[in-house]
């Protein structure tokens, strides 16, 4: 089980999206967790996060974007641009942040000058950066129009049954995955921060039957599970993106364990469920818009300060990590907040600025956790 | 009790050997490609010069960045660690330490025993660090104590594009072609170390008193920018070579392991 | 920042600059030529603006009591919002708020002051404000975050939506200081139903903010006179831009700068319009006379700038492009989206233009609410950059129109939303013959590519393609 999951977590084109594809069926990326899966999965498309992960070399990120950009985007293209998401029949790109919006001209314009390696249906989605009833309804309306355009395109009808079907089930990925995140928190727990990625990053690159079938055999197992990671510092990890399961086992070394975090591909997967009542369409896009974890949502950081410091205390943290993309100034800057604020109640923190893409710093990057960690005690 | 101190790093690998939290010799030679390599060529000579053998070591800590991969150390710790406590050994009302090493520089501030508080390292890019002034140097035409002597004498310090050494660089030579006075360049280049240094230690809190440790601290054009940027001025450290930090505090660190009371 | 910084208010010396500046000319001109003697870095400035005679005395009067009442704000019961340079100031007069425009308090320190705002700059970075975040913000907010500055009531910005990092800034000033903080949220679309639904409901939030935090209530009759002196201003504005496509283009190099700097200071104001007013004169006097409003009198060549300029120390820019014969036809910032612009009329882009309706509050709240949603920046880098309205179509129409020769791109590094697209539309605009030039500069921060190496760089593209 624990290795399927491993293994989603680090082949894009994982066996699960192979079987999906060799049934006949269809499968849409989108890069930003503000894109509400419930829509695919009612289509019967399988919905799939676009990530960057094992872009070794970035020629092709480089020739579209400018320099000052931060690095995932770039892998997503160069992995695009090298046909490593050819399996996509769709790309959603939002402006979930000013990189990555503009990952929607590079790609096209990738595929004006190669003729290859673009999917079919390609949709810029508008995501509003603040919640109100004026930004619901805009949402609201943006989210009928992704409905349309994927009903055109596929040529299938999403029905609100059929949302409603989908939202049951992706509550039933947000219960299972809070259980584990009670495991997770334990006092020695049995499982790691790195295993814990992988278990929400397979969430995003499978069929969600599968996933819930394995995720509940998983919780099962290790809810019962003997085994102990003791005698480790206690850390929580926030700030951008990571995709990288080996960033996680360099944090964790062999002296800590990353047991929470605020992640996009973390706990943002599975916070919060969707309404069963209502129309299903504005439940899910007021599900979506209500999520301020990332700060994208402006103004709104003593929310998500209040959410981490509850966060710390009831998982015990020892000590918090914020990581940042370099160029990432959203988290970047909210990590100084972070830093001041949390330090201020005692709680220790320290940023690290990385590049996303292959770790090349990890001597380094582990010189200052080391440090970090003999400063915890 | 003899304990001893290696420091690797990637310029440079350090060694100290102490008896009884007294340095009997140190070394220093350029690193190797290998770390173990270079922590083995350290330690011989600072061993040969302390007239000691490595039997008599009774406990050995390693840092820096080959700090695991040293065969004869009984434990390694972080240089930051490291940095702070020979910082304090050096001089010991230092609350904050700047340290300027060859290819990263790092500022931390102490608590009372000496222990790191609050730390930020800044490696990404060789500006502002031991190897900007190097090139800086080399393009001048100066060496390294002599481009710490110009600031003095400058006039009117030029800006320099100091994000990246390579624009720094070209920077240099367009305005050595435009014959501005050397010393305003070598004040400028100080000057752009200074403030990145500052930046840094601001981030961290600036406490007095303030150290500078690693090579850079013996470039007074650096320091006294250094000093106005912070407004405080910063120690000079006389008791040992300041660029011995590291591997001072290991040693330190070693003689505390071993058993040895607090120095 | 230095101890000596920490002790002199920075609004207060930039005040004492500016109005120093405006009064420089009164004397003799021996007197002013011995005045220029003693202010070495601020000379650049006083002779490009002033040399322009009445127009350039008005501007420096504009921001000389623009920063007077920033100094008295409190004194003249004013309370005070930090905004940004693309959102129109005009609401904040009408409720007698004053708007601290931090882009454009940066460009004064940064023409200014021979270190420009270094200090502030570096100031963000050591209380955890991102290195890489734009330099625009950071050169005058390190100030108010620093305490050196006035005191601010509230925070407002109008870029979520089009640009991450300058709307990042005030919100992360708002999480710093603790002060309220609103945001007018632009969708991805400009024009459109939805797109207006969205603007006015915004902008209705926007009054309704103001209004609590200022304690006062919006004045029908305070907003009609704003937004007709902003009808006046756009006439002005229409004008001077449609002078600009004349050959040659009887417009001083300073003019563009000029003119939208009068706008963000004190759009919907009297002072304003007497800037604009007499900019036109001298416009209208120089088109009469068929000569250039280069100092040279020779037009060799019409650039376009497809973002911003470059602001470090005295003016530097427009001085290299006065002495090299380069006539400036303006940047995006500088252009209006009222219904009467030349560009909208020329290219029938009314759907993306404003226009004011002053019957009633309703009408009034949605031409402000639309006139925001246009303002530089704002009306043109929210979408892809090929979208209908966007980047790429303006800058093609505008360097089209002005007949450039040349398009160039200058901006920040910490410029995401330009630096993600602007290899593609350099591309574009290539392919459609235009020469374009990529500045890796920052336009407030000499320490990333310095002056001299930028107009090296600069003049070697002139030189590689046959321009000059």
């Amino acid at each position: 089980m624990m290795e399927d999951f491993r293994e989603v977590a680090r082949v894009l084109n994982n066996r699960f999206v192979q079987k999906w594809k060799d049934e006949g069926k269809k499968v849409v990326g989108y890069t930003c967790s503000y894109v509400p899966d419930e829509i695919f999965y009612a289509a019967g498309i399988l919905p799939y996060r676009v990530r960057g992960f094992g872009a070794g070399a970035m020629t092709i990120g480089d020739t579209y974007f400018g320099p000052f950009i931060c690095s995932l985007p770039k892998c997503m293209l160069q992995l695009a641009g090298q046909g490593d998401f050819d399996f996509l029949d769709g790309a959603i790109i939002t402006p979930g942040c000013d990189s990555m919006r503009r990952l929607d001209e590079c790609w096209r314009k990738m595929h004006d000058d190669t003729k290859e390696h673009m999917p079919g249906f390609f949709f810029h989605f508008g995501v509003p950066h603040k919640y109100t009833e004026y930004s619901v309804k805009w949402f609201v309306d943006e989210t009928r129009r992704l409905i349309r355009a994927a009903e055109s395109h596929f040529n299938v009808a999403i029905k609100n049954e059929k949302l409603l079907e989908a939202i049951k089930v992706h509550n039933v990925t947000r219960e299972l995955m809070n259980r584990f995140d009670e495991i997770r928190t334990r006092k020695d727990p049995p499982v790691a921060g790195a295993d814990s990625l992988a278990i929400v990053l397979a969430g995003t690159a499978m069929p969600r039957d599968d996933y819930n079938r394995l995720l509940g055999d998983l919780v099962e197992e290790i809810g019962k599970s003997a085994k102990k990671l003791n005698g480790r510092k206690r850390l929580m990890l926030l700030g951008s993106a990571n995709d990288d399961v080996d960033l996680v086992k360099i944090i964790e070394g062999e002296r800590a364990l990353v047991v929470a975090d605020n992640l996009c591909f973390g706990s943002r997967f599975y916070s919060d469920l969707v309404s069963e009542e209502g129309d299903p369409v504005e439940e899910l896009a007021k599900r979506s818009l209500a999520h301020n974890d990332c700060p994208r949502m402006y103004g709104e950081y003593r929310e998500r300060l209040k959410k981490i410091k509850e966060k710390v205390a009831t998982a015990g943290v020892d000590g918090v990590i914020l990581q940042n993309i370099r160029f990432c100034d959203l988290h970047g800057s909210e990590n100084g907040l972070f830093e001041r604020d949390l330090e201020k109640e005692g709680i220790p923190c320290m940023r690290l600025e990385r590049e996303y893409g292959p770790i090349v710093e990890s001597g380094r990057m582990r010189m200052r956790i080391d440090a970090f960690l003999e400063r915890l005690g | 009790m003899i304990v001893a101190g290696c420091d690797v790093g990637s310029l440079t690998s350090k060694a100290v050997i102490m008896r009884d939290g007294r340095i009997l010799n140190s070394a220093l030679i350029k690193s190797k490609a290998k770390p173990w390599e270079s922590a083995d060529e350290v330690m011989k000579s600072a061993l040969e010069g302390a007239g000691v053998s490595m039997k008599e070591i009774v406990f050995c800590v390693g840092t820096g960045y080959g700090r695991d991969k040293m065969k004869f150390i009984n434990e390694a710790v972080t240089e930051i660690a490291c940095h702070g406590k020979g910082a304090r050994w050096l001089l010991p009302t230092a609350m904050m330490v700047i340290d300027i090493g060859g290819q990263d520089c790092k500022a931390m501030r102490l608590d009372r025993d000496g222990r790191v508080v609050k730390f930020m390292t800044n490696d990404k890019c060789a500006s502002g660090t031991g190897r900007f002034l190097e090139v800086m140097a080399r393009v001048l035409g100066v060496s390294l104590e002599e481009l710490g002597e110009m600031s003095a004498r400058a006039q009117a310090p030029i800006t320099l594009a100091s994000a990246c050494t390579v624009w720094a660089q070209a920077d240099v030579i367009a305005h050595l072609n435009n014959r501005v006075p050397i010393e305003d360049i070598a004040a400028g280049v100080n000057n752009a170390m200074a403030s990145r240094m500052a930046v840094l230690a601001n981030s961290v809190g600036v406490e007095r008193d303030v150290c500078m440790t690693g090579g850079v601290a013996k470039n007074d054009g650096v320091v006294s920018t250094l000093e106005k940027l912070l407004g405080v001025r910063i120690k000079r450290i006389r008791r040992y070579d300041p660029q011995m930090a590291g591997a001072i505090g290991a040693a330190l660190f070693a003689h505390e392991k071993a058993g040895g009371g607090l120095r | 920042m230095r101890r000596e910084t920490r002790e002199y208010n920075f609004d207060w010396m930039l005040w004492s600059a500016f109005s120093s500046a405006s009064r420089i000319k009164m004397g003799t001109e021996k007197e002013y030529r011995t005045v220029l003697k003693y202010i070495p870095y601020f000379r650049g400035i006083a002779e490009a603006m002033l040399g322009t005679g009445e127009a350039g005395q008005k501007f420096i009067d504009c921001c000389a009591a623009y920063l007077d009442n920033l100094v008295n704000a409190r004194e003249r019961g004013l309370k005070t919002a930090i905004t940004t340079f693309c959102f129109s100031p005009a609401i904040m007069y009408a409720l007698d708020i004053m708007p601290i425009c931090l882009e454009v308090l940066t460009v004064m320190q940064t023409l200014s002051y021979k270190r420009g705002t270094v200090e502030f700059l570096d100031y963000c970075n050591e209380v955890g404000y991102t290195e890489t975040s734009c330099s625009a913000q950071r050169g005058s907010l390190g100030a108010y975050l620093a305490g050196v500055g006035a005191e601010i009531d509230m925070i407002v910005t109008d870029t979520p939506g089009v640009c991450d990092t300058n709307a990042n800034a005030f919100s992360f000033a708002s999480a710093y200081l603790d002060k309220p903080f609103f945001q007018l949220d632009m969708p991805p679309q400009l024009d459109g139903e939805r797109s207006d639904d969205y603007h006015i409901g915004d902008f209705k939030g926007l009054i309704a903010f103001l209004e609590q935090h200022s304690g006062r209530k919006l004045d029908l009759d305070r907003l009609r006179e704003v937004m007709r002196e902003i009808e006046k201003q756009d006439e002005l504005v229409a004008e001077i831009e449609d002078l600009a496509r004349l050959v040659p283009n009887p417009l001083p190099v300073p003019f563009n700068f000029m003119v939208h700097g009068s706008r963000f200071l004190f759009a919907g104001m009297k002072e304003c319009t007497a800037a604009l007013e007499a900019m036109l004169k001298l416009g209208r006097e120089n088109a009469a006379r068929g000569i250039s409003g280069l100092t040279g009198g020779v037009e060799k060549l019409r650039g376009f700038w497809c973002y911003i300029d470059h602001y470090t120390q005295s003016m530097r820019l427009w001085q290299m492009l006065d002495r090299n014969g380069i006539c400036y036809e303006g940047n995006i910032l500088s252009r209006s989206w009222a219904m009467n612009a030349p560009h909208v009329k020329e290219f029938g882009k009314e759907d993306a233009a404003y226009s004011l309706d002053l019957t009633d509050l309703d009408s009034m709240i949605r031409s402000m609410a639309l006139l925001n949603s246009r303002m530089p920046m704002v009306k043109s880098i929210r979408g892809p950059y090929d979208a209908p309205n966007m980047w790429l179509e303006d800058n093609l129409n505008l360097a089209r129109m002005y007949r450039a020769d040349f398009i160039v791109y200058n901006g920040t590094p910490g410029c995401r939303n330009t630096w993600g697209m602007v290899k593609l539309m350099a591309r574009d605009t290539e392919k459609a013959g235009i020469p374009t030039f990529i500045m890796y500069a920052d336009a407030f921060d000499d320490r990333v590519e310095s002056w001299e190496a930028t107009q090296e760089r600069f003049e070697e593209f002139l030189k590689v393609r046959g321009l000059l």
